[in-house]
């Protein structure tokens, strides 16, 4: 189980993002690594993105793009103009398109619909929780009403006129959705909810478990270090 | 906020979750058909449009001021917790395109047909400079004198003239406007049909 908050990962993400824009060179390096360690220690599942071929695609695209550029020269597709600078070019733009990517899919997938939902009824967006519920609720329910009012227009003939059908599917579509909202409306004013209370005492307040603080020092710390790194 | 009723934040979760499916389900199917490396012109016209189109149709039945902001938030979470990759670039298009509708939207006091279609002319138009602003955040910089030596080698190789390569990427802007604003046109024709067959009448029917 990891020590950290939702607040700890947001925290990690924040880091990320910000050293990364303001990093180059060695410095992207040492971040991509440190990013790399807290994934595999605290987030496995973030690291999902480094086993996608497309990912590596996208990587490569810039890695590629690198050597062809000359800072003089401008670009030149022909072999003999490959250039040192351009490489190392190349390379800086893939170390930040990784370590940003790392710092976004480490720190966030960690986050369930659950954590998401106590973090805005601690900040007294109860009402934004519970939208949130309600929308991921209702994904599966969609797919398969989009699937029976498609299902239903074809077998009445509807597909002979495409605009028609169309204009058809989409308003039963969002009728259909609204009615299912009006009995979440009614089941929740049966258990008479209000999105606008702050909750009970205990919920609304702010608490800051110790192994955030940890994090939050680790973070500034390295930070500092990073960005005292000399440049080659 | 605080003026949101239930059924307000339920409305919103509606409307965010629609949006979601067609972020995850269509954009998968679209991400099948255009690869990732290719031009995502197409890809992008046609996930913002339909997007856009929902979010507006969301705003019919929730005529109150930031609607559209949470409706894009709750999608931009769906997202974040949907198990597919590379989420940066959508999360970052979905906030921004509500907040082009929503400072459209906000324009006129009660919800009105041209607040939709300019709300949705710009949310699509920003698909333009956020490839470039993805671009210059996830590459650096350099990227942009990349863009600049491509249009300049390109038009060179071509025999064209750099004007005319300026004059293809006004083109593109103006099919994106072309397209956001037919769909912020039906987003009101489809929320004035919904609210017809459902026998609702909010501050937009009544216009």
């Amino acid at each position: 189980m990891s020590p950290f908050s939702v607040r700890g990962y947001l925290l990690f993400t924040l880091w990320g993002v910000v050293l990364t824009l303001v990093s180059g060179g060695w410095r992207l390096m040492a971040l991509l690594v440190l990013e790399l360690l807290f994934g595999l220690a605290w987030s496995p599942a973030g690291l999902r993105p480094l086993r996608r071929l497309r990912f590596w695609v996208f990587i490569a695209t810039a890695l590629a793009l690198g050597p062809f550029l000359t800072p003089q020269a401008g670009l030149r597709l022909d072999a003999v103009s490959w250039s040192r600078s351009g490489m190392s070019l190349g390379l800086d733009m893939a170390g930040r398109a990784l370590s940003l990517t790392l710092a976004f899919s480490v720190g966030l997938s960690a986050l369930s619909l659950s954590d998401l939902v106590a973090l805005f009824d601690r900040l007294r967006l109860r009402g934004l929780g519970f939208a949130l519920g309600v929308a991921m609720n209702l994904l599966k329910n969609l797919q398969e009403m989009a699937t029976v009012t498609y299902e239903t227009i074809r077998l009445r003939g509807g597909l002979r006129r495409p605009l028609v059908a169309l204009r058809l599917f989409l308003v039963t579509l969002v009728s259909n959705t609204l009615r299912y909202g009006d009995q979440i409306v009614s089941a929740a004013a049966v258990r008479a909810f209000d999105p606008n209370s702050d909750g009970s005492p205990a919920r609304s307040t702010v608490q800051c478990p110790r192994a955030d603080v940890a994090l939050l020092c680790a973070l500034v710390a390295s930070g500092l270090l990073l960005l005292a790194l000399p440049l080659p | 906020m605080l003026s949101y009723r239930v059924r307000d934040w339920v409305t919103i979760g509606l409307f965010g979750a629609l949006w979601g499916v067609v972020e995850t389900t269509l954009g998968s199917y679209l991400n099948v058909i255009f690869p990732a490396f290719t031009n995502t012109f197409f890809k992008g016209v046609i996930l913002a449009g339909i997007g856009v189109a929902v979010a507006l149709t969301g705003r019919f039945f929730v005529p109150r001021r930031g609607s559209l902001l949470l409706i894009g938030t709750v999608t931009a979470l769906l997202k974040l917790l949907s198990p597919a990759g590379g989420k940066i670039g959508p999360v970052v298009a979905i906030g921004m395109q509500s907040v082009m509708m929503e400072a459209a939207a906000s324009m006129a006091r009660d919800p009105r047909r041209w607040t939709f279609v300019l709300g949705g002319a710009l949310a699509v138009a920003w698909n333009f400079p956020h490839k470039f602003l993805m671009m210059g955040l996830m590459y650096g910089r350099n990227v942009a004198e990349v863009y600049w030596m491509l249009v300049e080698d390109g038009s060179r190789m071509l025999g064209l003239d750099r004007s005319v390569a300026l004059l293809i990427v006004a083109a593109l802007l103006g099919v994106r406007l072309i397209v956001g604003g037919i769909s912020g046109w039906s987003a009101w024709a489809l929320g004035g049909a919904v609210a017809h067959r459902l026998g609702r009448r909010s501050q937009a029917v009544t216009e």
